[in-house]
């Protein structure tokens, strides 16, 4: 089976697929979701060649359109799922596992630093800090204000320093 | 020094490896993409899973009050249908009137006639009440 004219599902996968992961892992904080997510994604657009018309920047747009599937799936879940992730206690890094100690114990609290942080926060500034977008591609993207992604990357960012302060100064020194 | 400090601090974090995506998604997910186009390409049948998966997915907010509807409707037809079914058994049931009903019938409307139009006459014939002064009236009544 060959797919429609004009759209290489494959070509799109093959270019987008990690970071769109990377990004969907961080904001759901699930695997399984992660899965659905992409693939719901990858799909819409399969059937819908017709939405990358006109896209001149395919990575914001895909970012955006797993922004609203991930929100979309939220919505969906509602209380029932929310009760159910307070009590989750497994904590899903985003992040490669490391082989250092000392690393993995640093990616590890960052993981769960990340995921304090309310979900707008954290998708911010996860395209600012691993997607390196500045804050108008930031905010074309999830469609909120320049100065909106900016103000939500600095509370971001200084909920993280707060959190990793003590760790940070320790592997500072033995630097 | 503040800012120096928050771009290191930024450095370390955007340093650190994001995990890859697992590799057998990458056909699991293709395939559904094929899957998925194919189908669309293919001109929509009218199915009954169909049916159903599209009705579902209207009922499933509130399947319960959906029910209730469902059946609320079902009682309103089968009270209608019952009570337009029972009036042309009542129609059938009544039996042709014989020819002595028939004459008995007639008899009763002529009476009718006749004492309708002894009525009538008869209050031709009774003169309008005409005001009179009170003491006449005594008059009246004592007579």
């Amino acid at each position: 089976m060959k797919m429609p004219a004009g759209l290489d599902i494959e070509r799109l996968y093959d270019e987008h697929a990690q970071p769109l992961h990377a990004f969907l892992l961080n904001f759901t904080r699930d695997e399984a979701d992660t899965r659905d997510l992409l693939q719901e994604i990858f799909v819409k657009l399969a059937r819908e060649p017709e939405l990358l018309a006109g896209v001149r920047e395919e990575r914001a747009f895909l970012i955006r359109l797993a922004h609203n599937a991930a929100i979309d799936l939220m919505r969906r879940r509602g209380v029932r799922d929310r009760m159910k992730e307070n009590f989750a206690t497994e904590i899903v890094s985003p992040f490669a596992p490391a082989g250092d100690p000392d690393e993995k114990f640093f990616r590890d609290e960052l993981a769960a630093a990340l995921g304090e942080l309310p979900a707008e926060q954290r998708a911010v500034v996860h395209l600012k800090l691993w997607e390196e977008l500045t804050f108008e591609e930031i905010a074309a993207a999830l469609g909120i204000s320049p100065n909106t992604a900016a103000s939500r990357y600095r509370y971001g960012l200084d909920k993280l320093r707060d959190g990793l302060r003590p760790i940070y100064e320790e592997m500072k020194k033995a630097e | 020094m503040m800012n120096e400090e928050t771009e290191q601090f930024e450095h370390r974090l955007s340093r650190q490896p994001l995990r890859q995506i697992p590799g057998e998604w990458r056909e699991e997910i293709l395939e559904a993409c094929r899957v998925s186009s194919a189908e669309r390409r293919e001109p929509e049948r009218f199915l009954p899973s169909t049916l159903v998966s599209r009705l579902s997915t209207i009922f499933w907010p509130h399947p319960k009050a959906w029910a209730g509807l469902a059946a609320v409707w079902i009682l309103i037809f089968a009270v209608d249908f019952s009570m337009r079914d029972t009036t042309p058994v009542v129609t059938e049931k009544a039996a042709p009137p014989s020819p002595e009903v028939i004459v008995e019938l007639k008899r009763q409307q002529r009476m009718l006639a006749e004492l309708i139009g002894a009525g009538q006459a008869r209050e031709a014939e009774t003169p309008k009440f005409l005001p009179q002064p009170r003491s006449e009236r005594v008059e009246i009544l004592m007579t």
